[in-house]
């Protein structure tokens, strides 16, 4: 009885926890999909914009938005300029609800406020006015800083050194992955691991 | 024994080691995982990173299995040193345009950097001494 209990209380937890992680913005697709892919990434990294650019599109049409591919985004600070600044930003953004429309004006405009810094205004020009202000409030906010720290930690504890790094977590096995993989040879290989 | 026949067995049977993990590393996963790592050096066109990502951890097991048993050694180690020469220039222009990824040697999880590149150019410089000691300076085979 007591040990019922406690798998269930288990379950829930960690149900819990997933419901969480697909609610934060941060997070796409099935949490029941029988792949997990756990991308660490740095919004001032020419590589990751490449990744975002080349390789993450396809990736969410055909294995993420049908429900194959749990995708885990995660920050991971390296030591550019801005890459704290722009972390703050889009971490403030997913507690609105916005990750993803500010994850991508940081990719795609990257060459830019990597220069200037003007993180602030690049992320507002896809925002209200209102929910600009509440990210700019909120990306000060130590718990922010706080979350970053913790995804870069855990990061670094799954020995990520570069980015972009996906950890591609298949029935208990976990495969690192680092830098810019095409696309047509990272569907080969997720086909293969699905068709298992 | 002399001196010079002991260095060279020792290098053989290191190198031939190195060389059987290696490709164990790679058999060990699917072979995709390795056209993943290849890829990452953004080098070569699809058609050849599936090539060599299929091709590489058969070439590195029969050079390995030579190396130890002692197999065609003169042509062995020419092969194996160039195939490391290969490997080494190839990492230090990834580490030089500053890619963050996977070295692909030894598997997954081997991230490229001075380390890797210090450990394979210390394999690269064993291997030519192997050459070196293969081969007599009249150009007549050393029997290693």
């Amino acid at each position: 009885m007591k040990i019922t209990l406690i798998a269930l209380l288990s379950s829930f937890l960690i149900s819990s926890a997933v419901v969480l992680a697909a609610g934060s913005g941060k997070a796409l697709g099935s949490p029941t999909a029988s792949v997990t892919i756990e991308l660490y990434s740095d919004f001032a990294c020419p590589h990751c914009k490449e990744f975002h650019d080349e390789t993450l599109p396809s990736l969410i049409t055909d294995f993420v938005n049908t429900g194959k591919v749990y995708l885990v985004r995660h920050y991971f600070l390296l030591k550019f300029q801005y890459s704290r600044l722009s972390a703050s930003y889009a971490c403030a953004a997913e507690k609105i609800g916005k990750y993803n429309e500010v994850s991508d004006v940081l990719f795609l405009t990257q060459r830019n406020w990597g220069i200037s810094g003007n993180v602030d205004a690049t992320v507002s020009s896809v925002l209200s006015p209102a929910d600009a202000q509440k990210v700019r409030t909120l990306a000060k906010d130590p718990s922010i800083a706080a979350e970053i720290e913790r995804d870069t930690a855990l990061g670094t504890s799954e020995k990520v050194t570069e980015t972009p790094t996906m950890i591609i977590v298949h029935k208990g096995e976990r495969i690192p992955v680092a830098g810019v993989i095409s696309y047509p040879i990272l569907k080969m290989y997720l086909e293969k691991v699905l068709a298992r | 024994m002399t001196p010079r026949r002991i260095l060279a067995l020792t290098l053989r049977i290191l190198l031939g080691c190195v060389w059987l993990y290696a490709a164990y590393t790679k058999f060990r996963e699917s072979w995709l995982v390795f056209a993943m790592s290849i890829d990452a050096y953004r080098m070569l066109p699809q058609w050849a990173v599936l090539a060599l990502a299929r091709s590489l951890p058969w070439i590195e097991l029969a050079i390995g299995v030579m190396l130890v048993t002692g197999l065609a050694m003169r042509y062995v180690s020419i092969a194996g040193a160039a195939i490391l020469s290969v490997f080494f220039c190839v990492m230090a222009l990834a580490h030089s345009r500053g890619l963050g990824i996977d070295c692909g040697c030894f598997g997954p999880g081997d991230a490229l950097s001075k380390w890797t590149l210090l450990r394979d150019g210390s394999l690269l410089a064993a291997a030519l001494v192997l050459v070196y000691l293969s081969w007599k300076p009249s150009g007549k085979a050393a029997h290693v």
